[in-house]
């Protein structure tokens, strides 16, 4: 019986599908057999960035309304041998469509087959919310070190702990800019994680080859010599239990790396 | 017959004592007769005491303005010695006091009829209200109202005061960079009301002057 994870955020754009992207290739790169499925009904992107779109046959909403089985709606990803599958949203559905009892049902299916079923969560706090978060057993907050991003993270995280079956939320800060953080002019690491006092689960640093990666349809986890990669690459580490210590980021002066140490081994 | 009312003089003004055995009827005749007697010539401050007489407000009203009908009476208050089932049961729970531990984040709302301390932060676009006073120990990023039932002697106090909105009674103060009193390190802080309606900031340690009976603790050494 695998686990199965929601990445959430509540604002958009912070980088949830692209850490979900990642964060599953990471995970089958390290030899689980991982399932993602998209919940953004009517606006899907997973199956772009993974370079998937062109293999959808089936989606979400055909498995929920029965029109097909489960097995014939998941994209596989033929680079990872038979250990990535994706479940697509649907486009032309919206997310009224689907109900939480619905999602909880098919993830507890998923989660016989897969080590980690990992549910892309669309941007807000309403129904797509909800039928994201319903089947999940834990949740992964992406938020960015800017103050609207962290307002809406500690909105998100107020919502999860309501939620019984998920356990406390960790949090992923995602697109950090060395530079801005030491200038004072983006919040830091320790100040985000004091914020929304959860355990932090990695950090991400901003580069530009993520954009390009993903847009080749290649996530950039696949890159091992890239530090946006590597820190997916720990997070799925840190997920499989291993104790790995927060990175230090390029070019960081020497403090800062003292300070996010400080936070981790907390 | 009984006196159904005593008059006694108190340092402050005088005492009507009304005797509470008797018709309402009766005795605001009699009050009538007791206020109009000449030799109360002098300006005086006025305390009606019921004794154990349960008065409806308007009845209340009605006793003051018989008083009233002497121009050198003034009343200032009344007092009695019962209260009502349910008036009591709302005092305790008003001066009850109640804690919530954890972190009220972005959209929660944590009420409280009497006092309300948080063990934890109140983030911001957190709100939380409390009949009596708010408490924080953590700290206070987002909105607090405290004293909702009307109290205005409530206070605010947080180890980190830096809320986005301060509420006592129904006076709201936003707490913008316009506001001269906001300290840079605003650490052990409280709010409160003061007498010309506006509400103030100042440090903790003021606090035992400024609301002295907030404190309830007797005896000690």
């Amino acid at each position: 019986m695998g686990e199965a994870i929601v990445i959430t955020s509540g604002k958009g754009g912070v980088g949830k599908t692209t850490t979900t992207a990642n964060l599953g290739t990471a995970l089958a790169l390290q030899g689980k057999k991982v399932c993602l499925i998209d919940t953004d009904i009517g606006l899907r992107n997973l199956d772009v960035i993974l370079g998937l779109e062109n293999r959808i046959i089936y989606d979400l909403i055909d498995v929920l309304e029965g029109r097909c089985k489960v097995h014939q709606a998941l994209v596989k990803d033929k680079r990872f041998d038979d250990m990535l599958y994706l479940l697509p949203a649907a486009q032309t559905a919206d997310k009224n469509d689907v109900n939480p009892e619905q999602m909880k049902e098919l993830v507890t299916e998923l989660k016989k087959d897969y080590d980690f079923v990992i549910i892309d969560c669309p941007a807000g706090i309403e129904q797509g919310y909800k039928n994201a978060v319903a089947g999940a057993d834990h949740a992964i907050v992406v938020t960015t070190p800017e103050i609207s991003a962290v307002r809406d993270a500690d909105r998100i995280i107020g919502l999860l702990e309501l939620e019984e079956n998920i356990d406390a939320p960790r949090l992923i800060i995602n697109r950090i800019r060395p530079h801005l953080m030491k200038a004072g002019e983006a919040l830091d690491v320790n100040e985000i994680t004091t914020h929304l006092s959860i355990d932090l689960l990695g950090i991400i640093a901003d580069d530009e080859r993520v954009i390009s990666s993903s847009n080749k349809g290649e996530p950039i986890v696949m890159d091992p010599s890239n530090t946006a990669a590597l820190g997916y690459r720990n997070i799925a580490r840190r997920l499989l239990g291993e104790s790995v210590p927060l990175m230090s980021m390029e070019k960081a002066p020497p403090s800062l790396f003292t300070k996010i140490k400080a936070v981790f081994t907390k | 017959m009984k006196n159904l009312v005593n008059i006694k003089g108190k340092n402050k003004g005088l005492v009507l004592y009304l005797d509470d055995q008797c018709a309402y009827s009766e005795l605001l005749t009699e009050l009538k007769t007791k206020v109009s007697d000449p030799a109360l010539d002098s300006d005086t401050e006025v305390t009606v005491h019921l004794n154990k007489r349960y008065c409806t407000e308007s009845q209340i009203q009605e006793l003051s303005e018989v008083v009233a009908t002497n121009p050198h009476l003034k009343v200032v208050g009344t007092t009695s010695d019962i209260l009502k089932v349910e008036e009591c049961e709302q005092k305790i729970i008003e001066s009850q006091s109640e804690t919530y531990v954890g972190i009220v984040r972005s959209g929660q709302v944590i009420k409280a009829e009497g006092d309300l301390v948080v063990i934890g932060d109140v983030n911001p676009n957190g709100r939380v209200e409390a009949g009596g006073s708010v408490y924080v120990l953590g700290r206070l990023k987002g909105a607090a109202h405290a004293g909702t039932k009307g109290n205005r002697d409530a206070v605010i106090a947080a180890s980190w005061l830096e809320a986005t909105q301060l509420k006592i009674h129904d006076e709201l103060e936003t707490m913008t960079d316009e506001l001269s009193s906001l300290s840079e390190q605003p650490e052990m802080e409280c709010a409160y009301l003061h007498k010309n309606g506006t509400i103030i900031i100042d440090r903790l340690q003021e606090l035992r002057f400024i609301r002295p009976q907030i404190s309830t603790f007797k005896g000690g050494s």
